[in-house]
């Protein structure tokens, strides 16, 4: 059984949020003129040099635009594990 | 010196030529000088949705190719005082107009005119820009969808590079029932994606199915909640202040409270 007690008994997300979360995400992009396979490449080779430093899930790993008024940030989201010692190896 | 505007969209079918066909009569009947031009060339609706279709004689293809003078291409609307439409070659296409051209059918226009409204086809191609050649100002119709949304964005930032300005959102075919019960985004989350001014929300309304079947612009009958918002929206583009109304759907407590608060 997959199901758990949230879907049972929670209630599903309001569609006018998701369509505004989703078109926020998409707008951001388009107004930036970068498109998936850009956000793609960035995400793994982002994740290829920190994989250096600390041990992470892939799986878990956000990289997303957003707008904060009238300018964007990258966010990089890297929930890790533990830091690689770096001293090991030197 | 009248003042340009283009109603445009990106998307097509949220309504740019029903905005166009009210808000020109709407000015109209508040005693401005209108001129409304069709700039969809060779898919032209806005003269059919205004029920003259019958007595177009010329174009603004005419115009340019110098068979008639501008003066003679006008439509006169008989209803009301001070509305003329142009209408747009149905056997040409977009490409047969260049944006120049249609910039100086709306500078001649604006001499004689308080507002020209310049009906803007589907698309960000040539038709877009022939629209939004002789453009001061522009306003954006959308609907509360993504697609809309999405297109209407792309739109805005074609409208900035050209320094059209101010760009006033008019959002259509809003409800209340649905916004309510969560399943339409509001006017906020509208305006938190697209960051333009809001200038009118224009309520899912039948009475324009009828009005557009029968020919008769919205505005002519007083009653109907879509006719009301344009003539709100009107008396906004003639520099009046008016609020937007909340038209939000409130829950069943507010309804009760309302029914027994109202004024009688």
């Amino acid at each position: 059984m997959n199901i758990s007690i949230k879907q049972l008994f929670g209630r599903r997300p309001k569609s006018s949020n998701i369509a505004k979360q989703r078109l926020k995400l998409v707008i951001t992009q388009d107004r930036m003129d970068v498109d998936d396979r850009f956000m793609t490449r960035l995400h793994n080779e982002l994740a290829e040099v920190l994989a250096k430093y600390f041990e992470f899930s892939v799986n878990s790993v956000q990289v997303s635009l957003k707008q904060k008024g009238n300018s964007y940030v990258l966010v990089a989201d890297f929930p890790y594990k533990k830091f690689h010692d770096m001293n090991v190896g030197q | 010196m009248g003042k340009v505007i283009v109603v445009t969209s990106g998307k097509g079918g949220v309504g740019k030529t029903t905005s166009t066909a009210n808000l020109g009569t709407a000015l109209a009947l508040l005693g401005k000088t209108v001129a409304v031009v069709d700039a969809d060339v060779g898919l032209r609706n806005l003269d059919i949705v205004m029920g003259l279709e019958s007595r177009i004689v010329y174009t603004s293809m005419d115009v340019i190719e110098k068979q008639c003078e501008l003066s003679k291409a006008l439509v006169k609307d008989r209803r009301v005082d001070g509305l003329m439409l142009l209408a747009a070659s149905q056997k040409n296409n977009k490409d047969d107009i260049q944006p120049a051209q249609m910039k100086a059918i709306c500078d001649k226009l604006r001499a004689t005119h308080d507002f020209v409204l310049v009906d803007s086809p589907a698309g960000i191609e040539r038709g877009f820009s022939n629209a939004s050649a002789g453009a001061d100002e522009a306003i954006v119709v959308t609907t509360p969808d993504v697609s809309a949304i999405r297109d209407a964005d792309r739109i805005i930032g074609l409208l900035q590079n050209e320094r059209i300005e101010p760009i006033n959102l008019i959002l259509n075919r809003f409800s209340p029932e649905l916004v309510g019960n969560g399943s339409m985004m509001d006017q906020a989350d509208v305006l938190d994606i697209l960051n333009i001014d809001l200038i009118g929300i224009v309520p899912e309304d039948s009475g324009v199915i009828t009005s557009t079947n029968r020919g008769i612009p919205l505005v002519y009958e007083d009653t109907s909640p879509g006719s009301q918002a344009y003539m709100r929206i009107a008396r906004r583009l003639t520099g009046q202040r008016i609020p937007i109304p909340d038209l939000e759907h409130k829950g069943l407590l507010t309804n009760i409270v309302n029914w027994f608060t109202r004024k009688r």
